[in-house]
């Protein structure tokens, strides 16, 4: 760009023409107020944080940005980037919900960082950005074990039940793959028919089990490790249906199942 | 890059670059604009069918064949020439090798410089305003590669509102700019193609090609009172060596005399449009005038600088004039003859008495013969092969202006009287509109002087005693025929009809672009700089800076202010809800709630509690709601219009 002036200039220079200059200047101006229009196109939106997505360790956490433009103007080619970048287009008095991805790697609380929104627009010469620093944050779960324990035999659960639960471990179906489900349950044969994921399915003895999920006795050599035991355990659990209370150094949860409890085993993992 | 916006990005492209070389098909060789015609022609094919696009191969064969037709051209790659065709087939060849985004950029950047080149060529205002129009479309090429669904309106659109945000601060730039003169090693010097225009030499018919080309030579514009037209004398060579049929220059090696000058002063801008020769046709008698002007030994004015671009100079003239005594060598060029003449000529000289009386009675006679004998002015007079004075003063007599001079130059050197030929233009055309006179191809005219004592040289138009309307009135061009009968334009305003109107409205458009634009050099710049007291480099940068930054500001601030003005409509019904209140006497707080507002209107306006409810329920749900439909707003529309409050004092306000 700044090139072509130099070389524009020159030629009108040279030849000492005054049209050519002209023309020079045009361009140039053109290109300055370009900065103006790119400004522009951003002035104004109002750009929040939304909701966020708990996701396993490892897998990239999913934040709402909602973009909204209060005014009269169109924005053709509005940019958002966190890690990759979107392109959108709002339209005058409208709104917008992006949802951006962020790898994770460790549990807890995963902060979004800084979300850019930019634009190029009108030219794609300048580039009108603002970087925005959300206190937003996603929780992340640890990554469930890949190893396949059986439930731990807890000193508060039936012996009957431990036994019961020692032969549990009978295939009764296949359901769709989930985050979080155990590389080794997926059922490959059928992965590789193309008939989609599905992991196999092995069940307890019926609605009426009941385990605690020990921390003391997930095995592992450090933290993370038992808790990355105790996620899969909590994961098979809540699949199987069966009653799981959960266990840990600071915290115990009653043995209970379903979404809501689910979540705060979960949750509990996360934020040991 | 086959994506449908790519496909439309592409014949913007493709669409805007062959306009920007189209105009340039006069000025390149033909081979040259087929092959990049070839080339534009192949990628718009490969639009629809991506197979054809060549590969790295084929485009390196291009390549080398592209350079091979332009050395066949131009031999070398320097000069304007060769460099315009050179960024032609640039451009050519990298619309064939369009991969990313980036390469679209660089084809718009060659786009420019192509553009820019152009005015190389041509600098008219016609010329101007087509590529401003084909920069718009190339800005919306550019539009729409950062857009993400546009439509070529939109796009056109959009570059056209930025283009003429962005012409004040051209015109700034423009205006500000300092203009330094490249230096001389930089011009490349042109061999340009011959231009129609005066010779010089004469042979009486050289004239009459020239004789009705409406071709502008140049343009004046006086400062105070216009010559009458039969002062319209504007000179050029001086013609004084003849053989009998040609009459040619003499190199005149003694330096000007200091003529004396009397009458009336004119002054006068002269626009030179480009010219083949240096000759600067200045109004008779030029007196003074600056550089590059010079005068040469003929009080013909020369130009030192290159006349192949237009020029403007400032001169003044007198219409009085006296040159002086002769020498003795001056004497004898300027009663030269290249043979003793005939008898008849002799014969002729004798009868109007030309040996024994005086130079101005022989004048007299002469033009008087002329009057009374049947001569003849005409445009196409027969072919005068041998003799051409004898044949045209005893058979044909038939002629224009050049035979009546050479004729009468010729006759009043047999009398021993110094004559010469003075070629150059006479009269012009007036145009009402910008005030000046245009002076054409058409008004090429040739006439005598003669050294008179104690009057030094006085110009005789003997074509003015055959054709008095020739010098008084303009030739009408429109009218003219060759062979049939000339008849004058009276130039009278009233037969001005709409046609010659327009043309005048135009010529005066373009004699201002080309005076105020086309022209604006360094000199220019600092006259024009100096009537604001801005007279150096510094202030001139100072300027400069301060123009473009107080622009800049104004265009933000324009920007900005479109964006205000623009509300949401929801909030903006919704204040005059709060209007509607306002006049019962509730006025919302600016840190007032709608909700808190609501709830103190119905406390204050129980009557209208339900209304009031509804309105700010509406309002919340479409400002904050999760979905809005266009229906909903349409309903809260119809609340606020329908909304009234009785005066709660129980009078109605008239």
């Amino acid at each position: 760009m700044a090139l072509l002036i130099v070389i524009l200039l020159l030629i009108a220079f040279v030849y000492n023409n005054n049209l050519a200059y002209l023309l020079t200047f045009l361009i140039a101006s053109v290109f300055f107020i370009t900065i103006l229009h790119t400004f522009k196109s951003m002035a104004g939106l109002v750009v929040q944080a939304g909701q966020t997505k708990a996701v396993f360790a490892g897998e990239a956490a999913g934040f709402d940005i909602h973009i909204d433009n209060p005014n009269a103007v169109e924005r053709p080619h509005l940019q958002i980037k966190l890690t990759k970048p979107h392109s959108f287009t709002l339209n005058p008095h409208s709104k917008t919900t992006q949802t951006l991805y962020s790898p994770t790697q460790k549990r807890g609380w995963h902060n979004a960082g800084t979300v850019t929104v930019f634009s190029t627009y009108p030219f794609g010469l300048f580039y009108a950005w603002s970087p925005l620093r959300f206190n937003t944050n996603a929780l992340v779960y640890p990554k469930p074990s890949t190893l396949e324990l059986p439930f731990p035999e807890t000193p508060s659960a039936d012996a009957e039940l431990g036994m019961k639960h020692k032969g549990a471990d009978d295939f009764y179906g296949l359901q769709e793959y989930q985050a979080g489900d155990s590389i080794k349950h997926i059922h490959w044969k059928a992965f590789a028919k193309g008939q989609g994921v599905f992991s196999k399915q092995y069940s307890g003895n019926g609605t009426a089990a009941e385990v605690w999920l020990h921390y003391d006795y997930a095995a592992g050599h450090d933290t993370e490790e038992r808790l990355s035991q105790l996620c899969r355990w909590v994961i098979d659990a809540e699949r199987a249906d069966i009653r799981y209370g959960l266990v840990l150094p600071n915290l115990k949860l009653m043995p209970d199942r379903g979404s809501a409890h689910y979540r705060q085993c979960l949750e509990a993992l996360a934020l040991l | 890059m086959n994506s449908p916006h790519h496909k439309r990005i592409l014949i913007f492209l493709l669409t805007s670059v062959g306009l920007i070389v189209l105009p340039h098909s006069v000025n390149i060789p033909p081979a040259l604009f087929g092959f990049f015609s070839l080339l534009l022609g192949w990628r718009f094919t490969c639009i629809w069918q991506p197979q054809y696009l060549p590969t790295k191969r084929v485009l390196f064969f291009l390549t080398i064949l592209a350079f091979a037709l332009l050395l066949s051209q131009h031999r070398h790659l320097l000069g304007r020439d060769a460099g315009t065709n050179l960024f032609i087939l640039a451009l050519g060849l990298k619309l064939l090798e369009i991969k990313t985004e980036r390469d679209i950029y660089l084809v718009t950047y060659l786009a420019f410089i192509v553009a820019a080149s152009l005015f190389l060529y041509q600098q008219s205002l016609f010329m101007a305003a087509y590529i401003l129009a084909v920069c718009c479309v190339l800005f919306a090429t550019l539009v729409a590669i950062n857009s993400l669904q546009i439509h070529t309106r939109a796009a056109l659109k959009t570059a056209t509102v930025i283009v003429m945000q962005a012409i004040p601060l051209t015109v700034i730039i423009f205006i500000l700019f300092p203009r330094v003169e490249a230096p001389r090693w930089m011009l490349f010097e042109e061999k340009n193609k011959a231009k129609i225009g005066l010779s010089d030499s004469m042979e009486p018919g050289s004239i009459s090609d020239l004789g009705t080309s409406e071709e502008l030579v140049f343009r004046v514009k006086f400062t105070g009172a216009l010559p009458p037209p039969k002062l319209r004398y504007w000179r050029g060579p001086v013609l004084s060596h003849t053989d009998g049929k040609r009459w040619t220059q003499v190199r005149f090696k003694e330096s000007v005399d200091n003529p004396s000058y009397a009458g009336t002063a004119y002054s006068y801008t002269l626009l030179m449009e480009a010219q083949e020769k240096d000759w600067v046709f200045g109004l008779d008698f030029p007196a003074k005038f600056s550089e590059p002007l010079v005068q040469n030994g003929y009080y013909q004015l020369i130009n030192l600088e290159n006349p192949h671009k237009r020029a403007e100079y400032q001169i003044t003239s007198y219409s009085q004039y006296n040159t002086g005594n002769l020498t003795q060598s001056e004497y004898q060029t300027n009663v030269q003859l290249p043979r003793e003449p005939s008898d008849k000529i002799k014969q002729l000289v004798t009868q109007l008495h030309g040996f024994d009386s005086k130079p101005d009675a022989l004048i007299q006679q002469i033009l008087n013969h002329f009057r009374q004998e049947d001569f003849h002015y005409t445009l196409t007079p027969p072919l005068m092969e041998d003799n051409p004075i004898d044949s045209f003063l005893f058979s044909t007599k038939r002629g224009f202006c050049s035979h009546y001079a050479s004729a009468f130059v010729y006759l009043m050197r047999v009398a021993h009287i110094p004559a010469r030929v003075v070629t150059g233009y006479q009269g012009g055309e007036f145009n009402r509109v910008g005030n000046f006179l245009e002076i054409r191809q058409a008004n090429a005219h040739a006439w005598a002087e003669v050294w008179l004592e104690n009057q030094g040289w006085v110009r005789v138009d003997p074509t003015a005693a055959i054709a008095p309307e020739r010098i008084e009135q303009q030739l009408n061009l429109d009218q003219l025929e060759l062979g049939g009968d000339i008849r004058f334009d009276a130039g009278n305003a009233k037969q001005l009809n709409w046609l010659k109107q327009t043309r005048q409205l135009w010529e005066n458009a373009d004699y201002q672009w080309q005076r105020w634009v086309v022209n604006y050099d360094s000199n220019n710049q600092s006259d024009f700089l100096s009537q604001f007291g801005i007279h150096d480099f510094k202030t001139m940068m100072q300027w400069l800076m301060t123009l473009v930054g107080l622009m800049t500001v104004i265009l933000s601030g324009f920007l900005l202010y479109q964006k205000k003005k623009a509300t949401d409509p929801v909030l903006r019904l919704y204040q005059q809800f709060c209007q509607k209140l306002q006049a019962a006497g509730l006025t919302r707080s600016n840190r007032e709630g709608a909700v808190d507002f609501a709830q103190r209107a119905t406390t204050a306006l129980p009557e209208h509690a339900e209304i009031i409810e509804e309105i700010t329920a509406a309002f919340i749900q479409l400002r904050y709601g999760r979905v809005t439909t266009r229906e909903d707003f349409g309903k809260f529309a119809k609340l606020v219009a329908g909304f009234r409050v009785n005066n709660p004092h129980g009078y109605r306000l008239p």
